[in-house]
């Protein structure tokens, strides 16, 4: 069963690849009805995590990467229904497909520790993943922002400006999916420092009485914060749209990157279930 | 019955000749009520546009048709037909089918793939109709040949890109800034270049125009025909704070906007993005100023570029575009054909039809003492016997292979069963019609492809 969504994941990111170069609106909505079954299916699979083990199931490496994945395939999906734009696709659902066979590959149910078992945790990692998968989507679409601005500026319209919407759309989605990531981030660091200070001192558990600001992951997780809330203020105030909002999007989301592998496995100790 | 086309176009007459065989200016109505007292071309439609003049006719002798028509356009336009016989062509059968295709494609317009022309021949295929001078054949061309260009367009891209200044100008504003409704656009200048894009914009309903040049009297007639304000010449600069695409098209010997200028003005604007369209020669905005980083600046070469790519990217389609319509004229020419020897199938048919009913009344004493039941079984039989002999012979005259051959299995069939001497009072219920359903290819069927 959960080979299932990575399969479907598949066949939508070979069709967004096709739908991308030979431009047919047949295989547009092909690719749409695939990802639309492949999040439906995955929705299922996490359903059925769920009632396994108790509670939602993302804990561990795989379960965070799996539901990044499905979170992401839902912000997308959004945000391809309300544009009524899939050009997009091509660079999303591959990402997707990435990172779904790395959680399938090391797929497995971990009992989650004692101190998880509160619903503040459900909310502090749906909001954080929620933010995650908008910032993903963010960078994605800075990215093609980029691509196609390039193009306009050095007057060679070719592949991009056949294929994405205006810079004006694109800027707007950018616009769109870090305003509502930032929202869930900083929702999901208030729900965490919140839980935090009910559970210290007096925690069991020596991981949660040695958390600090100072712990790398919360640490780097904070910085992404600021990262985009000058991003939002810059867009507003001082007029930072387009490509420098893309550029702060590709720079937030490589150091949401940052804290979700290498100082996820390696530098955290204390926030390191 | 076949087809027959004649016409002038950009092809084959200069524009001083065009204009005066221009359909138009007396009216394609009143042409196509002349054109029926032309007893040679059964069916007619007359296609005009600002590059060609054409008549496209179903007849059954095609050197008598050519000379009726050669004689039609002469009079009618009131051109000897000494001075406009070398500027006319004309192309009969497939070629005829071929030019028709090619037209409604836009693979004959001066610029290839250019869509308005497939509105034009579908109006004129509605005026045709309308005066109901269409009959079996061209209401088989002309709808087919719509589903035709319709599959080439969208298999080969044909008419994608802009090909003209303005329409360049207009896909580059909608790429950067999508929707168009809701942009400013300031235009500088009020000569011809400045106003055809202005009205290119309007035309896209633009939130407001403003205009401005040093000549009042044209500003304010540029403003009037657009649907735009005017504003003082001085007050570019502030116009620049709003304005989301500028269009300058003056005579200035000096860039009259300067680099300077628009640093200024997109600090005030927060870098909204600024398209600048510079159709001035000398340029009349420093070319520095598109370094800017959300200053979009195309000047007339760079448009000119851009509509040289997409023509030369359309120039590549063509050759498959020609492909797939050959492709789609042997289909065209099967059922033309069929329409050839349709009067030999009727005869067959009816021939043997008359046997089969004689025979049935000569065994009448015979079948007299059968229950109706079984009467009507044997009416059915025979019924049935009839057409399957009659099946091969049908598909064979149907799908001859040229003109030739068509008229060799005629001749043949009339002879082996003296069709010439067939009565024709029996076997009423065949009729042509029936045939020519049977023969003809769905109007909306899409041609097979390469």
């Amino acid at each position: 069963m959960t080979i299932l969504p990575l399969l479907l994941y598949l066949v939508a990111g070979v069709a967004y690849g096709f739908f991308f170069v030979r431009r047919s609106q047949l295989i547009g909505r092909l690719a749409t009805a695939s990802l639309a079954a492949a999040a439906l299916i995955h929705t299922f699979v996490v359903g059925m995590r769920t009632v396994e083990v108790g509670q939602l199931p993302f804990v561990g490496t795989a379960a965070i990467i799996s539901a990044f994945v499905w979170l992401l395939a839902l912000a997308y999906l959004y945000t391809e229904v309300t544009t009524d734009e899939r050009a997009m696709g091509v660079f999303i659902v591959p990402l997707l497909v990435v990172l779904q066979t790395i959680s399938t590959l090391s797929d497995g149910v971990i009992e989650p520790a004692p101190v998880l078992e509160s619903r503040w945790f459900a909310v502090h990692v749906v909001s954080l993943l929620f933010a995650y998968a908008a910032f993903a989507l963010a960078c994605v679409v800075g990215i093609t922002y980029v691509l196609l601005f390039r193009e306009l500026k050095s007057k060679q319209l070719g592949f991009f400006a056949a294929r994405l919407p205006s810079l004006h759309v694109i800027d707007a989605m950018n616009g769109r999916a870090v305003g509502v990531g930032w929202l869930f981030l900083t929702a999901g660091l208030a729900v965490g420092a919140t839980w935090l200070f009910q559970l210290q001192p007096d925690a069991a558990d020596p991981r949660v009485r040695a958390m600090s600001f100072f712990d790398p992951k919360i640490f780097v997780v904070s910085l992404s914060w600021f990262v985009y809330s000058f991003e939002l203020y810059a867009r507003r105030v001082i007029g930072w749209s387009g490509k420098r909002a893309a550029w702060l999007s590709a720079l937030g989301f490589s150091i949401v990157l940052l804290n979700l592998v290498p100082v996820g496995y390696f530098l955290t100790d204390s926030h390191n279930f | 019955m076949d087809l027959l086309l004649l016409g002038v176009s950009h092809h084959t007459a200069p524009v001083d000749l065009r204009e005066r065989v221009d359909f138009s200016k007396r009216g394609v109505v009143e042409a196509l009520r002349e054109l029926a007292t032309y007893p040679s071309a059964t069916e007619a439609v007359v296609l005009t546009t600002c590059n060609r003049a054409e008549v496209y006719v179903a007849c059954e002798n095609i050197d008598i048709t050519r000379g009726d028509l050669g004689r039609f356009m002469s009079l009618f336009h009131g051109v000897p037909e000494p001075e406009l016989e070398p500027h006319l062509y004309s192309h009969s059968s497939a070629e005829a089918v071929r030019h028709l295709c090619r037209v409604t494609t836009g693979l004959d317009s001066l610029v290839v793939g250019e869509p308005q022309i497939f509105g034009q021949v579908k109006e004129a295929y509605a005026i045709a109709t309308g005066e109901q001078s269409t009959g079996t054949v061209l209401n088989k061309l002309f709808p087919w040949s719509f589903a035709i260009a319709k599959h080439v367009r969208t298999a080969t891209n044909l008419g994608e890109g802009a090909v003209s200044v303005s329409y360049a100008a207009i896909s580059l504003a909608k790429k950067i800034f999508g929707n168009l409704k809701n942009l400013e656009v300031l235009v500088v200048g009020a000569g011809e270049m400045a106003e055809l894009t202005a009205t290119h914009l309007q035309s896209h309903q633009v939130q407001r125009i403003a205009v401005t040049s040093r000549t009042l009297a044209r500003t304010a007639a540029l403003a009037r025909k657009v649907g735009g304000t005017t504003i003082e010449w001085t007050a570019i600069e502030n116009e620049l704070l709003n304005a989301d695409v500028v269009v300058t098209a003056t005579g200035s010997l000096n860039p009259l906007i300067t680099a300077a200028a628009i640093k200024r003005v997109m600090r005030a604007r927060l870098n909204r993005p600024l398209f600048i369209i510079d159709l001035g020669l000398p340029r009349d905005v420093d070319p520095s100023a598109g370094q800017l980083e959300q200053v979009f600046l195309y000047n007339i070469d760079d448009l000119q570029a851009i509509i040289s790519e997409n023509l030369a990217r359309r120039q590549e389609q063509t050759t498959r575009a020609e492909g797939l319509i050959s492709d789609a004229v042997l289909e065209f020419l099967v059922w033309l054909r069929s329409r050839g020897t349709l009067p030999t199938i009727v005869a067959l048919r009816r021939r043997f039809e008359t046997v089969r009913r004689s025979e049935l009344e000569r065994l009448e004493p015979k079948l007299n003492g059968l229950t109706p039941d079984a009467r009507a079984r044997v009416d059915e039989v025979t019924r049935l016997l009839v057409q399957k002999l009659l099946l091969t012979p049908t598909e064979q005259l149907k799908t001859a292979a040229d003109p030739t051959t068509a008229a060799q299995y005629t001749e043949a069939i009339t002879q082996i069963f003296q069709l010439d001497e067939t009565p024709s009072t029996d076997g009423d219920n065949i009729t042509q019609s029936d045939d020519v359903a049977s023969a003809a290819p769905a109007a909306d069927k899409t041609p097979v492809t390469s």
